[in-house]
């Protein structure tokens, strides 16, 4: 198979959505378990992303990270430090980040203006 | 061999097969035949996942080609992955393949008996025809782009079974085939019948493919 001379062929332009400011609320619950999770330490920041793949196509992404090398938005959201990366920026302004306490299928739930359709778990969207 | 009609996009960055995974049917870690499927698990292509290096291969048939860029474009997202269309520096011919190939050319097996991707530089002809393809595959069941394998189907009603990995986490148009398979109603399904037969997929001399509704 040739692909010698693959760097003279050129690249498919991928229509990169425009980046929007995000606009991301969290419910009091979320917060407080948040605040569980970090403690005292506000050195740290919660990393909102989204990821290719799941069921309808894009999965949420939640890491609690110190620095991300990913471009992102960074917004204060009730004292805690929250990125978003730019690319995904589109996807997820308007969203609520819930904590629903159960013992089957809870967790951070993610509310999503954006989404036409969603699978069952809750943790991909399309 | 048949020559196919194909395109070839090489997609190039970090964690490509983990990318291509994320958004088909079959386990992706290597070399392999996988599905693309819409969120109502209708196929969008079924391509072969080739590694090359650090870059990945997808040879999808031609006609589906723009389908599959609209279905990978938009998730890329942060994903530092470029795609380039390297369609035209190779022929690629399906069905059973010689033993000799000319120096750089790539041997795949499939489920359609195989498949050669030979460098464009060399003038090869196929050594079928249309109809001798189309007998080949009727004797073996053998789906075929544009014939069996269309935008209106499944992977479980042309026959592509084995592309739908049973343990797989999920993907694009999982929930509905896992599903079926799971509830046993794959809804239609793909036979060989004698002739003369009604709506066949693929006509043959003297039997035909269709694509039945199971009882």
């Amino acid at each position: 198979m040739d692909c010698g001379t693959c760097e003279t062929t050129p690249t498919i332009e991928l229509n990169v959505p425009d980046e929007v400011d995000v606009n991301l609320t969290m419910t009091d619950k979320a917060t407080a378990m948040l605040s569980e999770a970090f403690g005292d330490d506000r050195s740290h920041a919660l990393l909102v992303g989204v990821l290719s793949g799941g069921c309808s196509g894009y999965m949420y992404d939640l890491q609690i990270v110190e620095s991300t090398e990913t471009p992102c938005q960074e917004l204060n959201v009730k004292g805690y430090r929250v990125l978003v990366p730019r690319a995904s920026s589109h996807l997820l302004d308007g969203i609520e980040i819930d904590y629903v306490d159960r013992l089957m299928g809870g967790g951070f739930k993610i509310s999503n203006p954006n989404a036409s359709a969603s699978c069952g778990c809750g943790e991909s969207f399309a | 061999m048949f020559r196919h009609e194909a395109y070839i996009l090489l997609l190039e960055g970090k964690e490509v097969l983990q990318f291509i995974d994320g958004l088909s049917t079959n386990l992706v870690n290597g070399r392999c035949t996988t599905i693309f499927t819409q969120a109502n698990a209708k196929i969008i292509d079924v391509c072969e996942i080739l590694p090359l290096g650090e870059n990945v291969a997808i040879i999808g048939y031609r006609p589906y080609k723009d389908a599959l860029i609209h279905h990978l474009k938009p998730r890329i997202l942060e994903r530092q992955i470029t795609i380039r269309d390297i369609t035209t520096l190779n022929h690629v011919f399906v069905g059973p393949i010689p033993d000799e190939l000319p120096e750089g050319s790539t041997r795949l097996e499939n489920f359609m008996g195989g498949m050669a991707v030979i460098p464009q530089r060399y003038q090869i002809e196929q050594t079928w025809d249309e109809t001798r393809w189309n007998e080949y595959r009727i004797n073996n069941l053998i789906p075929y782009h544009g014939a069996e394998i269309t935008p209106k189907v499944h992977p479980f009603a042309c026959g592509l079974d084995a592309l739908v990995h049973i343990n797989k986490g999920c993907y694009v148009g999982q929930e509905i085939l896992t599903r079926m398979r799971s509830r046993g109603k794959t809804g239609k399904t793909l036979v060989r019948k004698g002739n003369p037969v009604s709506n066949p997929t693929t006509m043959g001399v003297n039997e035909s493919l269709c694509i039945e509704r199971t009882q």
